[in-house]
């Protein structure tokens, strides 16, 4: 048991259900943007000994999740002023249940797994599960293309999460670069949204079904 | 100084973006050419990395790099020739894409380190966004949206595949550089439930940008939508070095006997992909959209023959080379085709062999050869795939195999006489330069003189490649 850790990854697991239930899109890169701030601080806690190039890399991944990446989004919106819904195809409160079974639901599969390194806290690898399959709950049951960018970065979180159990033996010039991979990848789709709006007059991802056979 | 081949189209790649059209031009035939040259010399004297934990020159990745290379200076020549002729409003950005494209191309083929390798690929998608947006429509902006968005996350779960590999390292109490050369030979001590998990999530997400189906839906709008010497490019190479990301991984399961497993499953993805493939071909309405159908199934029939193993991977490989070549060579005939007639549509194209005769040599030496009829090596790489399925005894399978083939030739065929011999009245706008022309002629005769002839280094190479992968005779 790791009680501070717990207690920050649990909050990560709220900001699951409240992305579940936020209907505005404001709101939701908000959620986004804390739980990028909390797991960024996962590894400063979780008892590694960290080196000072392990403190500057968690400080730069804490800056581009937490605040680089939501703003990127959001200028993205602000630019397009578009309606700011999400357009759900599943609605609020069934998104809400659907996210509280998910969360019993990694927690039940995680315990068939055993790695000693996961095993430093008891909620790591729910919450890592829990993030994954959210984010891609968030990519199929919204029609906002913007909510469908905020799926994939909260896939992304989840696998950071994972993977930074394991920042002992990886490289920070690595993890790096996967996180400007990241944030190009997100910079590129924020221009694609803003192409989307300025073409269609909307984000609404029901518009781009031309192309099928 | 490996690194040396990737860093310098990426410098030429950040100058494009700056210089004006009629510089930019020469600067992309120049670095296509220092590019092969670089290439060749990397091949005949195989320099040390500078970064050994990082990069390593391995016979897979040569292959790559050497079809990378070629490919890329016979389509810088071509594009010159496109540009002339089509009107592309941001050339500088177009031009600086498909440098930054070959950049991390290039670096996903000498990449040694698994998350160096996840960051190459996952650079191969960003780089070449740009470059499907090139004609700035509705539709084509539809085709990167798509592109971007399911090939990052199918990539994310590729990551998540990577990092379950080092957990599986971690479980088994292994203390190795996370490089697949270094895990290929620790293999045997890594804990295989965790190794199963890692290598099931990379084919996933990779198979994605490889377009092995069901994930392949971005593929055939990307590619019809992208103007055609990048779909020569997507096609010819970028699958390639997908590919590239599955076979490493599926040499570390190969060393740590878990080969049955991924073998099964490679073979099932491949299938599966033929499948959707021969459906789609039969009906399709589009030729660019059939030439990427077309990809689909021959990135199927490499998976297959990986997982077969013996010589299936030996035929595999052999299609890997023949596709990449033949398959550029047919995209950049679209080209031509499609500024011809201006449409992408089959049934307002026609009597190709009266109207452009030099395209029609191109189009039809094209397609006899990706349909995989003798002379051409895609028959002999079809051909090892189905001889060593037979020998492997995977009965079922293999008739499968066989008869979406002929479905697909069927379709292919068909589609193909209509472009070349149906009556049209349309008038043609474009006169056949030299340059639209040879480049295709010059991959074709490629593939047609490796088939007879393989020069002796290139032989070895391909021989080491594939009994990495317990492949050969």
């Amino acid at each position: 048991m790791n009680i501070p850790v717990d207690l920050t990854l649990s909050l990560v697991l709220l900001s699951v259900l409240f992305s579940f239930g936020s209907s505005r899109l404001p709101g939701l890169i908000k959620v986004i943007a804390f739980q990028g701030v909390v797991v960024s601080i996962v590894p400063l806690i979780i008892g590694h000994d960290m080196t000072a190039g392990g403190i500057l890399f968690t400080l730069a991944t804490l800056m581009i999740r937490g605040i680089v990446i939501p703003f990127c989004i959001y200028f993205a919106i602000k630019k397009v002023a578009i309606r700011r819904e999400v357009e759900p195809i599943v609605g609020y409160h069934a998104s809400v249940l659907a996210g509280l079974g998910l969360i019993v639901a990694a927690m039940v599969v995680s315990h068939r797994f055993n790695a000693p390194s996961i095993s430093a806290s008891v909620l790591l690898l729910p919450t890592a599960i829990a993030l994954l399959v959210a984010g891609m709950f968030l990519l199929m049951a919204r029609r906002n293309a913007i909510a469908m960018v905020l799926g994939y970065i909260m896939m992304e979180n989840g696998i950071y999460l994972v993977g930074t159990t394991f920042s002992v033996r990886a490289l920070h010039i690595v993890e790096f670069g996967i996180l400007l991979d990241v944030l190009a990848g997100v910079m590129i789709m924020a221009v694609i949204l803003q192409n989307i709006k300025q073409t269609f007059d909307d984000v609404d991802t029901a518009l781009l079904r031309t192309l099928k056979e | 100084m490996v690194e040396f081949v990737f860093l310098s189209p990426f410098v030429t790649g950040v100058i494009a973006f700056f210089i004006p059209r009629h510089l930019g031009r020469p600067l992309l035939v120049f670095t296509g050419a220092l590019h092969l040259v670089l290439s060749v010399l990397v091949w005949l004297r195989q320099p040390e990395p500078l970064f050994k934990s990082y990069f390593a020159v391995t016979p897979e990745g040569m292959l790559s790099l050497l079809v990378i290379s070629l490919l890329f200076f016979l389509i810088s020549i071509y594009t010159i020739g496109y540009l002339k002729v089509s009107d592309i409003k941001s050339e500088h950005i177009f031009t600086g894409s498909m440098l930054l494209f070959l950049s991390t191309m290039t670096m996903v083929t000498l990449s040694d380190h698994i998350m160096v390798m996840w960051i190459a690929i996952e650079a191969t998608t960003l780089a070449s966004a740009p470059l499907i947006y090139t004609h700035r429509t509705s539709v084509s902006l539809e085709a990167t949206w798509k592109y971007v968005l399911i090939c990052s996350v199918g990539i994310a779960m590729a990551l998540l595949g990577s990092v379950l590999i080092t957990i599986s390292m971690d479980v088994g109490n292994v203390d190795a550089p996370v490089s697949f050369s270094a895990l290929t030979a620790v293999a045997t001590r890594l804990d295989p439930m965790w190794l199963k998990a890692g290598f099931a999530f990379i084919l996933v997400g990779y198979g994605t940008k490889m377009g092995l189906a069901p994930m392949h839906t971005w593929l055939p709008d990307a590619h019809s939508e992208a103007p055609s010497p990048a779909s020569a490019l997507l096609s010819g190479v970028l699958l390639n070095c997908a590919y590239l990301g599955i076979f490493k991984t599926n040499k570390i399961m190969l060393a740590a006997g878990l080969g049955d497993f991924s073998g099964l499953i490679l073979m099932g993805f491949g299938l599966i992909s033929i499948l959707a493939a021969s459906t789609f071909i039969l009906k399709q309405t589009e030729y660019k959209r059939l030439l990427a159908y077309s990809s689909i199934e021959n990135m199927g029939i490499i998976a297959f023959g990986t997982g077969v193993g013996g010589l299936g991977a030996y035929g595999a490989m052999l299609c890997l080379i023949h596709h990449s070549l033949i398959k550029s060579s047919l995209f950049l005939t679209s080209g031509n085709i499609l500024l011809g007639y201006g449409s992408r549509l089959i049934e307002k194209t026609g009597s190709l062999a009266n109207r452009m005769p030099r395209t029609f040599v191109a189009f039809f030496g094209g397609f006899t050869a990706i349909s995989g009829l003798p002379p051409f090596g895609i028959f002999i790489g079809e051909l090892f795939v189905i001889l060593g399925a037979f020998k492997a005894g995977h009965y079922i399978s293999v008739t499968v195999l066989v008869v979406s083939l002929c479905a697909i030739f069927a379709g292919f065929a068909n589609q193909a006489m209509r472009i070349s011999f149906n009556m049209s009245e349309v008038t043609i706008g474009l006169t056949e330069k030299a340059n639209l022309v040879w480049p295709q002629y010059v991959l074709l005769l490629t593939s047609l003189v490796l088939c007879f002839w393989i020069p002796d280094t290139l032989y070895q190479t391909i021989m080491s490649a594939v009994t990495s992968v317990e492949g050969g005779f």
